[in-house]
Formats: structure tokens, C-alpha cells, sequence
């Protein structure tokens, strides 16, 4: 099983719904982001210019180098979904998994990072793609019932302000992801991944041409601030 | 930063700790008691729907509840727009119910006003509505009437009509709004002056029909999009309306729909669009005017709507500047329609003579007269223009050429965007124009609808499918009138019965209600004689007896009515403002300085953060604390600047999780909106003016021998008038029964109980779990269009409510209405307006033209249109971030912590130049910073005179946080409004109250810009500031964790700042204190 976030760029506004969406659904600290939204800046010279907006959030890597360095087990993957996550209780919040996540910060402790160092707690944290809501769905919305265990998907993908991102088991041709996936490269939008020499990520992402360039894994952050 | 409130952080993070384990708990989400009905106990978590009111739209939703907690929100799924989707805004909605910084119970301030005195303590209800009244009645009594005024908002709270009228309930004129001139009145007032219909605001549900047709429940239903190339003009939906129109957007953008986008910013919307137009702030007139030129001149226009329904063929009478009617130029001409439809003049393209151009069918008109739309004719011997070739003429200076130098946008690319706008109609389809808010805080408030309105009028998009100008849903907005409809028209369902009169429309008012309600205003459409007669049928005295007879529709309240509008302040320049019935805000505040023309002493406001929201925050800010007023109530949810340094009395108001609402929904779907929980002693929005007009009215309806009305030195009893006056206070003045019972009246069928009898408890019953409780209307009744062709009473097509019954791009309302206020004014007048305010040689501009811009930057070829200063360099405008909606949200931590300040927007080669980098913090100053202090008393004249001087200092420069980017034009800035609730923490060693700090509105100009002729709007947008690298703000929270103490709070605890949780009395401190120890009290 290939579960992940697919996301849409082309649609994709930025406007960090997911965000906040993620924090009132796990309780995510103030100041850590699981999920988080990067701003690719404007290239070019005004006013021949173009950006996009990078949702990231766990990768979902298939070859999950977090599992791979953690001496306790606490990064693991769900022996029924394969899901990456990390057991909180037998974490001890070595931060090796954080060191060999390429998609992290090195102290799980600035943006951008997809993993978090939850200072109160002493244990890093992440994406669990809402497991404890999703682990037996399929990513195809019950739209009378978003509850529906067969078919939760996570808040970040149902509240999201423009329909970008979608959730399901690559594996299962039929999921919301899978559907999502075939549609874009129908349509000949183009398909990326965030790629990393150490890592090979699950998570897809589209952007066509006309919108914007894809630029890997650039860009920067506006709202964090160094007083 | 210093941190005096350890402890509670300690706490809090402590409670984080226990609560970790599971999603949401009480612990960090804040507990309250449930309201009857919610209860659920043992933990079940249950939904109802519900719809949010986080910003102006309405996005349908489900509110989940445990334990009498609300403890998550989402989009519900069948919404017809949002589908699903929900906003930060709205997922944010339970730290704003919960945020310690909720007013609870009622407060009286027991400290000097201002931020270092502020002290509180919680008084009952009885006692606040009794000290208010007793306030508010004395000095009404010692002043007379005009001693009074309100002031009201658009974030949160949402109370225009309550603030509208409870004015005039009490017999004063004065109300103002920071939004109103600023926000939507001109662009709506335009829309009612040039047809009549409604106007091109997305922001404001005028525009709907883009979203037609995107849900799958719709397209199930056979009803699609045709919407293929929309302008976002100055409107950023996606950021504005994000889960709503925002989603809209993506969804019309993925079907095809080309965009193109008018915005300084790169904003989400411009970053999408087909072609992006970053214009110069302050320039979109003279851009209107360069896609005019191209139109007229190729003859991309629809030519049939053009002539023979808008008023440009029409020759203008030089002298009066109104178009000649034909009865003035063809001796012994017999009309040939009614009286209420004027028949004017043209040029026959046909015999190149002058012709009489009635009003018909247009098939039947072209048999007769072939109009000429660009035409010049001696007309009595004096040499007349069309008013298309008025038009033309007004374009003539702006080639694509010159807009690429005046208005900074790549000539090809306006070229590009022309073409793309107009090539719809070749293929008999329609486009649109989108028109958002940021114009109306510019000095061409007035002109840019104009102009906008007019390209969607001679390009014939109007009424059809795909177009934004249609009257879908009713209308939508404030703006437009229902037209009752059948179904046999060609577009859908329209009426051919031939039982409909001509439309005509009252202007005094949304739609007009005042005039209809006192017989005070001319009704545009009917006759003269008709509307004599209506003035004149107001009987002198109410008689109970009569059939049909109101006790408020006399002559003594019509003469009242009247007197208000007269006498109300800034009317005598800025008469716009009389659609909505508002004062000019520049003007009021100079009533508060100096007392002329008479002076405001006791003030009710009705919502948020004035300090935050009205440009010159500073002037405001001296003007209130240098004041006489005697007595300031304010009702709302929250507790911000204002109300912290200004209110004397706060009466706390249900946020909308609490407050039950009804007749919202989205496109045809309705949605209940239940109050889900309730907290401490909080109010429906109509409660508190409600109990307030009652009181006053009782105790001065025992004095009305001595209560002197306005400025007309006669007793309330002379005059013929008690309290309160008219209809009394309007819109939301239900009691809490009357709400529920009208809520569960609209939404009790989907509930699956009994409308009329159910009880509230039964009602939330059903409304439990309940996926399928809303509405849905008949999308053939709603999506309609075409109402202008059905064949009205005369046996002509139903046309526009204007004079001329067609849609009026020169708009001859606007000559008139400076000329002597009509048609609000009458039948009594005012005089013509001062010959400065008015750039059309004295009158208001009737088409699209570029007024002055008082402060620009250096532009080259442009004497005539800006005015350049090198001290302020820089042009700044501002505009939404996702976080907030106007002053609202910035208690929110989860969007504090990633928008802590508002970040200025800078292009990297400007920040070069003055040395700056991402991430640095700035100072902004502007002339509303620097120089020698303002003057009180004398910003209109300073206004008017056109002299510059540096002389208008009201604050300190502001600082903020650079974004540099390539995301603005070189020399342009741009930022959001912002406030600092954290400034008056209880953590902070000194207390402001956080106005000042990073506030845009300590800069912009609402001092002596050229305000906009019609409307009166300052200037917010488009003005010039400097700016250098700076320090941080000591009191400013910029790091995620500080905003911890805005999390809310715990179950039963109480907070020092606001006031207190819950309703457990064993828990209460009474005296609420903001001051320090030695100060307050």
C-alpha cells in the first residue's frame, strides 16, 4: 500500500486552511506545523512573473529513512495501512529521525520541516495523514457522513479552499488519490515529486506550465519571523 | 519582552500536556455551559449545520459538540460553492468563541478612558441598559437630538440596519461606518444610480453567477457554468472569500474560464489568472478609460444593447449637461411612450439628421432610428455631443501608450486583456467585470464604477447567462430590486403577461425603504405628477381608524425625515452617502473637534476596532480623547482598542456560534444557523439598542416640551414627534424567542419537525446529525435572466428603473444629485454642491474620469492627474491576507502565529535602495506622521483648497516586517490593516492599545485627501509614504509561542483581561482590571 497526499498546485492558493485545519485536529503546538504551506516566490522580473504555493507535510517516502535510523522503533510503519508514523510513548526524542529526514529542519524546530520536535512532550512529531481517522479508507469522501471510517479523509484535504489536495492508496487504482493522479496526467498536467538523493517520496504533486514553473523544493517563508 | 503572567502560561501548557494524547479537549479549547437543547453528555459527539459567519459571505458548515463544547468545524459537503471547503477564517471561529478576550457580562469602566487607565467592573444587565439610558437621555435633553450618534462595522457583529436606524429612532442624523464610502457603497450606489440593478461587488454576493453550476449536485440537475472570461477588478476573491468565492474560483478556472486580473499585488487570484494587469495604485481610472478608447474606436461593443439600450446615443445638452429630450428640440413632437419614459434625441446614422430615440423594443425602434453612438449635432443651435462621444472625447488622452506610462502596465498586455474581455461577444457570449473593494478608498471611488459598469453595459453584458451583471437570487447584494418573474421568457423564466408596471426605484436607503416608509425622496420612473402626489398623500395626522394607516407615516415624520437627510453631516459636498443614509466621516470627526455644525455628545457603536479600521487613526484617536462625549456604550463579542480605551459601557454580544440567525444560505441553499452553545450573559445583536431606544424613548417621551429636535430650535411636541421616531430601531431588534421561533419558522421542515409549533429543544433535535437540514430553491427560479426584455403593463420591454428606463452610462443621477440632492432630498432641496468638490466642471463626473491624485509618485507626462512629493516617495496600498477579516481574527493564535504583523510587501530592487532586507523590520511614515500637528477643524477646507501643506501629523510612523519579493512593482508598497490586541496583555509592562504600532490606518488619509466627489471617500489606497529600516516593537508579538496566551482558557478559570469563562460564580473576581497596579481604579 502507497498511502499519501496528493496535491494540485494548479489550484492551490496558499491561503494555509490546511494548516489550521492539521492543528485543531491533532492539537499541533503553536509554532510546529505538520502540515505547512511554503510560498515559491515570484521568479522573474516584475512584472513578468510567476509563483505557486508548496503544500508540504511527511512525505510518505518509500523507503522511509526515519524508520530505517530509529534505535527504539518509534518510527514505524502500521502493519495493516504501511503508513509512516511514530509511537510517542516509546520515542525519546533522540532526533535521529528528524536528522535523517531530508525534508526536515535539523532540530525539527523551523520552518520548513515536516517533522516537529514537541518541546513539552520531548518527542518529534508529524503528518500522520489522520490515521486514528483514515486508516481503512479508501480517500473517497462519504459526502452525507465525513466520519465514515471507510472513507475519511484527513481535515487538511476535506477543508481545503480550493479542492488541492486529495488523500487515498496510490496502490488502489480507485481511490480519491489514484482518481485525483490519473485526471491530472490526462489532462497532461505536469507531475513532480520533491525529490531528495536520501529519500524517495510518495507524496505527488501536479503543476502545469501556463501556472508556474516547478521549482523542487525552493522558496521560503513569510510568516516566520526573527524578532 | 517582559512576561508578568507566568503563571497561566505555565498552566496552560501543563493542560497541553494531559490533553495531548487525544485530538480536541476542553482543556485547550476552552469549556462553557451548553445551551438548552446541546447538552449531550457522556462525551457523544454530535454535528448540527450550520453556516459560518467568519467574513461577509456564508459558508455552509457542521459544528461538532461534545459535552456542550464545540470542538470542531468543517465545510459541509453540499454546499453549492464552497462544497466542503472551509477557511482559516471559519476553522478559527472556535478560538474566537472561546478567546479570553470575549466579553462576557456587562462592563462599566471604572478608570479614565484610555489604554493605561482601563479598568472594569462587571454590572447586571439592568444596570448597564439604566446607566446608558440615563446617559444618553440627559444630554439628548440638554442638547437636543443631534447630541447623538452611532457607528457601526463590517467585522463581525453585523448590525448595519440597527445602526442605521437607531439614529434616526432617536431624531439624529449621524451613523458612519469605517467601511460604507469606503467599502461597497459606491460601487452598489453607482449600479442603483446607472440601472437601477445589481452592481459588480463578488466580495458582497452581487456577483453569483460565476458559481452556477460548479457543485456536482448542480451539474446532477443539468444547470452548468457560462461564465468564460471574467475580470477580478481590483477584488481578490481568493483571499477575501476563500473556502466561498475563492473556491469558486478554482472551480470556474478549472472549467476554462479565462481570467483576467486588475490588482497592484500578486495576489492568489493575479498568480492564477490569464492575464494580470499590475496597475499603478491610484491609476485604474485612467486604464478604464484606455479600454474604452479601444472599443469605441474599433467598434467591439454590442452595438444593438448600445444603442437602443444605454443612453449614449443620446445628444447632451451642453448647458445643463443632461440629454436633450425631444419635446425641447422638435417642435410640437407627440411622445410616442408614457410619460414616465422620456423620449430624448440622437443622430440617425441612417439620414444623419437629429431624431427623436424612444424607448422599445429594439427591433421595432430600428425601424424608425438607426441612433449613432459617437455623434456631434447643433441641437437649437447649440453644438451637442453624444454622450458617447462625451465618452470618447473623456478617453481620448489615454492610447494604450500613454496608460503603459501612467498606469505602469505593459501596453501589449492591456491590449491582450481588451481582446480577451471583448471576444465573448463575438461568439454572442458573454464576459464580465468583477469589482472589488479597493477603489472605493481611492479619490476615483465614484468614476471607476462608473467606467466598469458602463464596459459590461455597451458590451451587452447584462442579464445574461455569464455575465456578472445579473439580478440572480433577487438580486443579491444590497443593491438590486426583485423583479417578480414567470416562465416563458427566452432566458428562463420571465413574465409576458404584460402585467407589470415600468420598474421604478426609490433611492433613500438599501433599496430605498426610507423613502417609501416617510414619502420623502423622488421614486426614479414615475412621473412628476405621480410623485407630487405621493409626497402630498402623507396625511397630517395618523388616524387608527383609517384602512392601511401607520402611526409614523405623517407629515411631521415626513418633514423630520426630511430634516435628517438636510441636515446630516458632509451632505453638503458628498451625497452619495445618502443611499445608505450615512454621515462623511471626515466631517463627523471634525463635529467631535470643534462642534460645528453641532456637536455629537453621547455615541453608540455597534462593532469593532475604529482605531484599526478608520484612516488617520490618529486624528480619531485625539479627536475622541480631546472630545466632549459625554457617554460611549459599544456592544460586541470582543474587547479591542476602541472599546478598551473608549467605551464606557460594553454589552456583550453572542459570537456567531452562539447566535441564532436566519435567511442565510449560499446561492439557493439556505442553512439554518442555530446559536450551538452559549456563554456567560451574552446578547443577540439586537437586544442591547433595542432595550437602549426603549429606555431613552421612555424617559424623554416625558419631556418632549423640552427636548429640542436637531437644529430646528423647536420641542419634540411642536414638531409632532415623540420616540422613538418613524419605525423605530430596525433589523435584528427580536428578542431571543422571536429569533428562534423565526428560525425554526425557515428551517423546522428540514429538521423534520413541526415549523410552527416546535419547541427550541425539539428543533435541535432534529437539526442533530442531520446531513440533509437546509434548503434548496429551484435553481429556475433562481438563475434568471433577461428581465429587461419582458414585455411590461405599456406594452414596451420592462427596461431599467431609470429616468430613461435604459441603462445609463452617462449617469444623469449624478448631475442632479450635486445639483440639489435629488432625488433623496425631495421634494424639499439642497443647494448645488461647493464648485470645488466637483471635477466635472462643478458637477459630479456622470462617466468615468481621472480625478486628481493628491499624493502619487513620479509620473511622467501626468501634471494634470498626480500630484508627486519627494519626502514620501513610495505608493502603498493594502489589501486582505487569508488570516483576518477586517479588524477581526487577531486574537486568533493559529493565525497570529503565521501572520503576526503585516508583512510590507517590497520589490527587492526598491528595498535595495533603501537598504532593506527580507525580514527587517521598517518604519512607514506618511504626511499623517510627519510635519507639524494637524489642526483641528479645519481638514475639509484643507481638502478642498488643493494647497499642500505639511501640517497634518497625528500619530508616529508605524512599523512592520519586510516581505521583499518580486511580488509588487518597484516604488509600490503594500500591506494589510492590523492591530495588536497583545499591547494591552496583562503580560505587558506598559499598556496601549495596540492600534498604533503596525497600523496601516495611522497613515492613510482621511485628513485633506481629495475626497471622492460623490461618496466622500478618503484615501486609503494609493497614497504616498517613505520608509527605512527600523527596529522591533518591544510590546509586539512576532514568536509562535507568545500567542499561547490568547489560547483559550480553562474550564472555570477566570482571565484578568476580559472577563470570565463561565457562568460559576464561586469563580468570579468582579473587578476586571487592564491596569497596572498603580494606575486605574
Amino acid at each position: 500500500m502507497s498511502r499519501c497526499l496528493v496535491i494540485d498546485l494548479d489550484r492551490c492558493s496558499g491561503c494555509q486552511s490546511c494548516i489550521v485545519a492539521c492543528k485543531f485536529e491533532n492539537n499541533v503546538a503553536l509554532g510546529n506545523y505538520w502540515c505547512d504551506v511554503v510560498n515559491v516566490d515570484p521568479v522573474g522580473e516584475h512584472p513578468n512573473i510567476d509563483m505557486y504555493w508548496l503544500p508540504i507535510q511527511c512525505q510518505q517516502c518509500g523507503n522511509s529513512p526515519c524508520v530505517a535510523v530509529c534505535e527504539t522503533g518509534a518510527s514505524y510503519r502500521d502493519p495493516d495501512n504501511n503508513v509512516v508514523l511514530i509511537d510517542k510513548e516509546s520515542c525519546i526524542g533522540c532526533k535521529d529521525c528528524i536528522a535523517a529526514c531530508p525534508y526536515s529542519d535539523v532540530e525539527g524546530g523551523m520552518r520548513p520541516s515536516v517533522r516537529w520536535f514537541n518541546e513539552a512532550e520531548g518527542v518529534t512529531e508529524k503528518c500522520t495523514l489522520c490515521n486514528h481517522l483514515t486508516a481503512t479508507s479508501d480517500g473517497v469522501e462519504n459526502r452525507k457522513d465525513t466520519t465514515d471510517s471507510d472513507h475519511a479523509v484527513p481535515p487538511c484535504v476535506h477543508n481545503c479552499s480550493c479542492r488541492a489536495r486529495y488523500f487515498g492508496d496510490l496502490d488502489d487504482p480507485a481511490s480519491g488519490a489514484s482518481v485525483a493522479l490519473a485526471a491530472a496526467e490526462a489532462v497532461g498536467k505536469g507531475v513532480y515529486m520533491i525529490e531528495s538523493e536520501t529519500a524517495s517520496p510518495t507524496t505527488v504533486y501536479f503543476l502545469s506550465a501556463e501556472v508556474a514553473e516547478w521549482r523542487g523544493e525552493g522558496g521560503k517563508y513569510v510568516s516566520f519571523v526573527r524578532a | 519582552m517582559a512576561r508578568t503572567d507566568m503563571s497561566r502560561r505555565t498552566f496552560v501548557k501543563l493542560a497541553a500536556v494531559s490533553a495531548a494524547a487525544t485530538a480536541m479537549t476542553s482543556a485547550t479549547i476552552g469549556c462553557t455551559q451548553a445551551s438548552t437543547g446541546t447538552q449531550t453528555g457522556g462525551g457523544e459527539r454530535v454535528f448540527y449545520n450550520s453556516i459560518c459567519h467568519g467574513c461577509i459571505n456564508a459558508c455552509p458548515c457542521k459544528v461538532y459538540v461534545e459535552d456542550g463544547v464545540v470542538i470542531k468545524i468543517e465545510g459541509h459537503m453540499d454546499a453549492p460553492t464552497s462544497q466542503g471547503s472551509l477557511c482559516m477564517k471559519g476553522l478559527n471561529q472556535i478560538h474566537t468563541c472561546y478567546s479570553p478576550r470575549r466579553v462576557l457580562y456587562p462592563l462599566k469602566r471604572t478608570g479614565a478612558r484610555g489604554a493605561s487607565t482601563a479598568a472594569w467592573e462587571r454590572v447586571s444587565w439592568d444596570e448597564a441598559i439604566e446607566l446608558t439610558a440615563t446617559k444618553f437621555a440627559e444630554t439628548i435633553e440638554k442638547y437636543g437630538t443631534y447630541s447623538f450618534m452611532c457607528s457601526v462595522g463590517g467585522g463581525g457583529s453585523y448590525s448595519f440596519f440597527l445602526a442605521m436606524t437607531m439614529p434616526m429612532a432617536l431624531g439624529s442624523p449621524t451613523v458612519f461606518e469605517p467601511g460604507c464610502a469606503q467599502c461597497y457603497l459606491p460601487r452598489t450606489a453607482v449600479a442603483a444610480y446607472m440601472y437601477g440593478g445589481s452592481d459588480q461587488s463578488i466580495a458582497d454576493c452581487a456577483v453569483l453567477e460565476p458559481f452556477k453550476g460548479l457543485a456536482p449536485l448542480e451539474e446532477e440537475k443539468g444547470v452548468g457554468s457560462d461564465t468564460r472570461v471574467l475580470v477580478l477588478w481590483a477584488a481578490q476573491p481568493s483571499v477575501s472569500q476563500t473556502s466561498q468565492s475563492g473556491r469558486g474560483m478554482a472551480e470556474v478556472r478549472e472549467r476554462g474560464c479565462k481570467t483576467i486580473v486588475v490588482d497592484p499585488n500578486f495576489s492568489p487570484d493575479a498568480v492564477k489568472a490569464t492575464i494580470h494587469l499590475p496597475v499603478r495604485p491610484g491609476s485604474d481610472a485612467a486604464l478604464i478609460l484606455s479600454w474604452y478608447r479601444v472599443i469605441l474606436d474599433e467598434k467591439l461593443y454590442d452595438e444593438e444593447f448600445t444603442k437602443y439600450f444605454t443612453n449614449l446615443p443620446m445628444l447632451i445638452n451642453p448647458d445643463t449637461d443632461l440629454p436633450w429630450l425631444a419635446t425641447e428640440v422638435i417642435d410640437g413632437y407627440e411622445s410616442t411612450t408614457p410619460e414616465n419614459t422620456p423620449v430624448y434625441v440622437c443622430v440617425d446614422e441612417n439620414t444623419g439628421q437629429i431624431a427623436p430615440l424612444p424607448y422599445g423594443d429594439p427591433a421595432e425602434v430600428a425601424q424608425e432610428v438607426n441612433p449613432t453612438v459617437l455623434a456631434t449635432a447643433d441641437v437649437n443651435e447649440v453644438s451637442s455631443r453624444s454622450a458617447g462621444q462625451i465618452y470618447r472625447d473623456e478617453a481620448d488622452p489615454w492610447t494604450l501608450e500613454r496608460a503603459e506610462e501612467f498606469c505602469w502596465v505593459p501596453a501589449d498586455r492591456i491590449r491582450a486583456a481588451i481582446d480577451l474581455y471583448t471576444s465573448p461577444l463575438k461568439e454572442g457570449k458573454c464576459a464580465g467585470i468583477a469589482n472589488g473593494v479597493a477603489t472605493d478608498m481611492q479619490e476615483d471611488a465614484s468614476q471607476v464604477p462608473l467606467g466598469l459598469l458602463g464596459l459590461d453595459m455597451i458590451m451587452g453584458y447584462v442579464n445574461k447567462p455569464g455575465c456578472t451583471l445579473t439580478q440572480n437570487g433577487g438580486g443579491g447584494g444590497f443593491g438590486a430590486v426583485a423583479v417578480p418573474l414567470d416562465s416563458t421568457n427566452e432566458w428562463g423564466k420571465c413574465a409576458s403577461d404584460g402585467s407589470q408596471a415600468r420598474p421604478t426605484r426609490d433611492h433613500n436607503g438599501m433599496n430605498g425603504m426610507f423613502g417609501t416608509a416617510y414619502g420623502i425622496g423622488y421614486r426614479i420612473g414615475a412621473t412628476q405628477a405621480e410623485n407630487e402626489e405621493r409626497v402630498a398623500s402623507v396625511p397630517d395626522e395618523y388616524d387608527p381608524d383609517e384602512e392601511g394607516a401607520v402611526p409614523y407615516f405623517t407629515k411631521s415624520t415626513q418633514y423630520a425625515f426630511n430634516q435628517l437627510l438636510l441636515d446630516r453631516l458632509g451632505m453638503e459636498a458628498h451625497r452619495g452617502l445618502f443611499e445608505w443614509c450615512h454621515s462623511h466621516i471626515p466631517s463627523v470627526r471634525e463635529a467631535l473637534e470643534t462642534g460645528e455644525p453641532y456637536r455629537p455628545r453621547v455615541w453608540y457603536d455597534f462593532s469593532g476596532n475604529k482605531f484599526a479600521m478608520l484612516g488617520s487613526a490618529g486624528a480619531w484617536h485625539n479627536a475622541i480623547m480631546n472630545s466632549e462625549l459625554e457617554f460611549i456604550a459599544c456592544q460586541y463579542p470582543m474587547i479591542t482598542s476602541f472599546q478598551l480605551e473608549c467605551a464606557d459601557i460594553i454589552f456583550p454580544l453572542e459570537e456567531w456560534l452562539e447566535a441564532t440567525g436566519s435567511g442565510r444560505g449560499q446561492l439557493n441553499y439556505g442553512y439554518p444557523s442555530p446559536g450551538v452553545i452559549h456563554l456567560g450573559e451574552t446578547a443577540p445583536n439586537g437586544v442591547p439598542a433595542t432595550r437602549v431606544v426603549d429606555a431613552v424613548s421612555a424617559k424623554l417621551n416625558e419631556k418632549l416640551d423640552s427636548v429640542v429636535f436637531g437644529n430646528t430650535g423647536k420641542s419634540m411636541e411642536e414638531m409632532g414627534l415623540e420616540f422613538p421616531l418613524g419605525m423605530g430601531l430596525m433589523g435584528g431588534n427580536q428578542n431571543e424567542e422571536e429569533i428562534w421561533q423565526s428560525q425554526i419558522q425557515s428551517y423546522g421542515e428540514v429538521a423534520g419537525v413541526d415549523p410552527e409549533t416546535a419547541t427550541r429543544e425539539e428543533f435541535m433535535e432534529g437539526l442533530k446529525n442531520n446531513h440533509d437540514a437546509y434548503t434548496v430553491s429551484d435553481p429556475e427560479d433562481y438563475w434568471i435572466y433577461g428581465q429587461h426584455l419582458v414585455k411590461a403593463d405599456d406594452g414596451l420591454p420592462l427596461g431599467f428603473s431609470t429616468e430613461s428606463r435604459k441603462c445609463e452610462v452617462y449617469c444623469t443621477l449624478h448631475i442632479k444629485l450635486g445639483r440639489s440632492g435629488f432625488p433623496y432630498c425631495y421634494p424639499r432641496e439642497q443647494g448645488p454642491i461647493d464648485s470645488r468638490v466637483g471635477t466635472w466642471g462643478g458637477d459630479y463626473s456622470p462617466i468615468c474620469s481621472v480625478p486628481l491624485q493628491k499624493e502619487s509618485p513620479q509620473v511622467s507626462n501626468a501634471e494634470a492627474y498626480t500630484s508627486y512629493d519627494p519626502e514620501f516617495p513610495l505608493s502603498v496600498t493594502s489589501g486582505r491576507v487569508y488570516h483576518f477579516h477586517h479588524g477581526t481574527m487577531r486574537h486568533s493564535p493559529f493565525a497570529r502565529e503565521m501572520c503576526p504583523v503585516p508583512f510590507v510587501r517590497i520589490n527587492p530592487r526598491t528595498a535595495a535602495e533603501y537598504g532593506i532586507e527580507d525580514g527587517d523590520w521598517v518604519e512607514i511614515s506618511s504626511r499623517r506622521t510627519q510635519g507639524t500637528e494637524f489642526t483641528p477643524g479645519t481638514g475639509l477646507e484643507l481638502a478642498y483648497s488643493q494647497t499642500k501643506e505639511n501640517n497634518t501629523k497625528a500619530g508616529d510612523p508605524i512599523r512592520t516586517v519586510a516581505y521583499v519579493a518580486e511580488i509588487v512593482a518597484p516604488n509600490v508598497l503594500w500591506m494589510e490593516r492590523f492591530w495588536n490586541p497583545e499591547c494591552f496583555d496583562s503580560s505587558q509592562e506598559g499598556k496601549t492599545g495596540g492600534w498604533q504600532e503596525c497600523n496601516i490606518n495611522v497613515l492613510t488619509n482621511g485628513i485633506d485627501a481629495n475626497f471622492n466627489e460623490v461618496f466622500g471617500s478618503y484615501t486609503n489606497r494609493g497614497f504616498q509614504v517613505n520608509i527605512k529600516k527600523s527596529t522591533a516593537p518591544e510590546n509586539v508579538w512576532t514568536q509562535p509561542e507568545d500567542f499561547e496566551l490568547f489560547m483559550p482558557t480553562t474550564p472555570n478559570e477566570y482571565t484578568p483581561d476580559a472577563g470570565v469563562i463561565i457562568e460559576n460564580t464561586d469563580m468570579l473576581t468582579p473587578i476586571v482590571e487592564f491596569a497596572d497596579t498603580e494606575g486605574g481604579n
